[in-house]
């Protein structure tokens, strides 16, 4: 309903603003923020530290979501071996593996190629496998394709059961246990954000209270000298949405700088980790934080401005 | 230019400050409001600019009927009232100028129109020389002269003035009056409210005497005609 309110401010008694009009109560609003100095702080934090959770919640449930259905549309189970097996029997396993239904494909990946693999992976890292002293302690394995990813449990069960091989590994079962974490998360974060977001809308309302309180006197000649409503109520609406919006941005330049060095941390150390790149995500939470931000600034003035003004 | 028709006020708390009463003010008219404290003349004063609304009749202030208003109308019925308190008003952080200018800025008028119009209205009211003071820095007389310089400088049709010289000794007061008289003269409308005797005895203009919330007496050339 008040955003209702704030949509209707070009309904009656509404003339068109004038530039010079726009510039008194920029001037007004920033006069305010200054007066109010302490408490336009405290505004800003909370809504900087508020919107800062919100944000770094949504980049861990999205993240997750993406690696969880990253996961899930792989149609790929790999089959790791026991060592020790002669060619003949691994060759036997391969064709059993390839008449099971919804089998697209199957590709042999010895010992080497898959230490190759590893190496390739780790980058920089190779390092550390020099403290395997030449061995290689990788099994010899099948990349199963499949038709679709319903096929994929079944099959990796069916596989796991043959002889001679040690496992069968697929991503669903990593699914159903990131979906399960990220609902958590999200309940969680609805619930601790709606928390935080009452608090930063109290702290604003109270600042515009203040404001309002500290103006009373000026409020009351402007309405008997004929002043409209929402001249009177633009200067302590606009504070508000700075104060919104100051802190959506500081909240936004942290994530940003914070997802940008842990993305380049990750880079390095933990290439598999399949996370997120920076841009364009970073920038659509920026966009939905600074909208957030605002509006709970929007809010915090219409608030006040109902309670103690009466215009 | 103000007419009331059988407007009834009681508020909330049942208490009957105005029944029944039919009043008519023309343009141009001088009227002072008098009455024992209590009997209606703040209600009357207030009607008049839509502090309140009446309970029952119908009331017109230039041309609009005030208890049909919608709340958005309201800033434009005021912008053509010049009301005046007894406590002047003025904000205390702003220059005189300013203070005057103000009620002109709040309703968007061009820069250079308030600059003249806010000379012409403080040279009205012989304060020019005090554009760049504080109202801290001026006598009660002199507050209340831009008081009503700001209450004019949107050329009001009708100023409404709630006893406007209840803080002021009675020369300060006759000097007041004397502003009051040529803004009559120039055509605006005036409703006082007032227990100002000598006041009110000295100009001779119309008195309308409100007593338990009905119109007592409504006489051309009026006097005060009470004892406080």
């Amino acid at each position: 309903m008040k955003v209702v309110m704030l949509l209707g401010m070009r309904s009656k008694g509404y003339t068109v603003m004038k530039i010079r009009t726009g510039e008194y109560f920029i001037k007004e609003a920033f006069r305010s923020l200054k007066r109010n100095g302490l408490m336009s702080f405290a505004s800003i934090s909370t809504v900087a530290l508020s919107l800062l959770i919100l944000g770094i919640f949504l980049i861990m449930v999205l993240n997750l979501n993406n690696m969880a259905s990253n996961l899930e549309s792989q149609v790929q189970i790999s089959v790791y071996l026991q060592d020790g097996l002669s060619d003949v029997e691994m060759r036997e396993i391969g064709t059993r593996i390839t008449k099971l239904p919804g089998v697209n494909q199957v590709l042999f990946v010895d010992k080497e190629e898959a230490l190759k693999r590893f190496k390739q992976r780790l980058g920089e890292q190779q390092s550390i496998l020099q403290a395997l002293d030449g061995t290689n302690p990788l099994p010899n394995a099948f990349e199963v394709k499949m038709d679709r990813p319903e096929g994929v449990k079944p099959v990796a069960q069916a596989i796991s059961q043959l002889k001679g091989v040690e496992n069968a590994k697929f991503g669903q079962e990593i699914v159903e246990q990131l979906f399960a974490l990220t609902k958590m998360m999200r309940i969680f974060g609805v619930v601790l954000i709606g928390f935080l977001a009452l608090a930063a809308l109290f702290i604003i309302s109270n600042t515009i209270r203040l404001t309002v309180f500290a103006r009373r006197k000026e409020i009351g000649i402007m309405k008997y000298v004929g002043a409209t409503d929402w001249f009177i109520r633009w200067p302590f609406l606009l504070e508000g949405i700075i104060l919104g919006f100051g802190g959506a941005l500081a909240a936004v330049i942290l994530l940003n700088q914070t997802y940008g060095a842990l993305i380049h941390q990750v880079y390095e150390s933990l290439a598999f980790l399949p996370l997120i790149p920076q841009y364009p995500f970073i920038t659509h939470i920026s966009i939905i934080l600074l909208i957030i931000g605002t509006v709970i600034g929007a809010l915090g003035s219409t608030i006040s401005l109902r309670k103690f003004m009466q215009v | 230019m103000i007419h009331l028709d059988g407007i009834s006020k009681i508020y909330d708390n049942g208490c009957v400050a105005l029944s029944d009463v039919t009043v008519d003010i023309p343009k141009g008219d001088f009227v002072f409001v008098v009455g024992p404290s209590g009997a209606g003349k703040s209600t009357f004063i207030k009607l008049l600019f839509r502090e309140e609304l009446p309970t029952k009749g119908k009331l017109i202030v230039n041309g609009r009927n005030v208890g049909e208003l919608q709340s958005a109308e309201v800033p434009y019925l005021r912008r053509n009232l010049g009301i005046i308190f007894q406590d002047y008003r003025l904000l205390p952080n702003k220059t005189v100028y300013e203070n005057v200018a103000f009620a002109m800025q709040v309703i968007e008028a061009s820069r250079r129109e308030i600059k003249r119009r806010v000379i012409h209205v403080l040279d009205l009211v012989g304060l020019r020389h005090k554009a760049g003071s504080f109202p801290g820095e001026l006598s009660g007389g002199e507050q209340q002269r831009i008081a009503i310089a700001r209450a004019i400088v949107n050329n009001p049709v009708v100023v409404i003035a709630d006893e406007p010289t209840g803080n002021l000794d009675p020369e300060t007061s006759w000097e007041i009056m004397k502003i009051f008289s040529r803004i009559n003269k120039g055509g605006t409308t005036i409703v006082m409210a007032t227990h100002d005797k000598t006041v009110v005895d000295a100009m001779k203009k119309r008195v309308i005497a409100i007593e338990s919330g009905n119109v007592a007496r409504d006489e051309v050339k009026g006097v005060y005609g009470y004892e406080d």
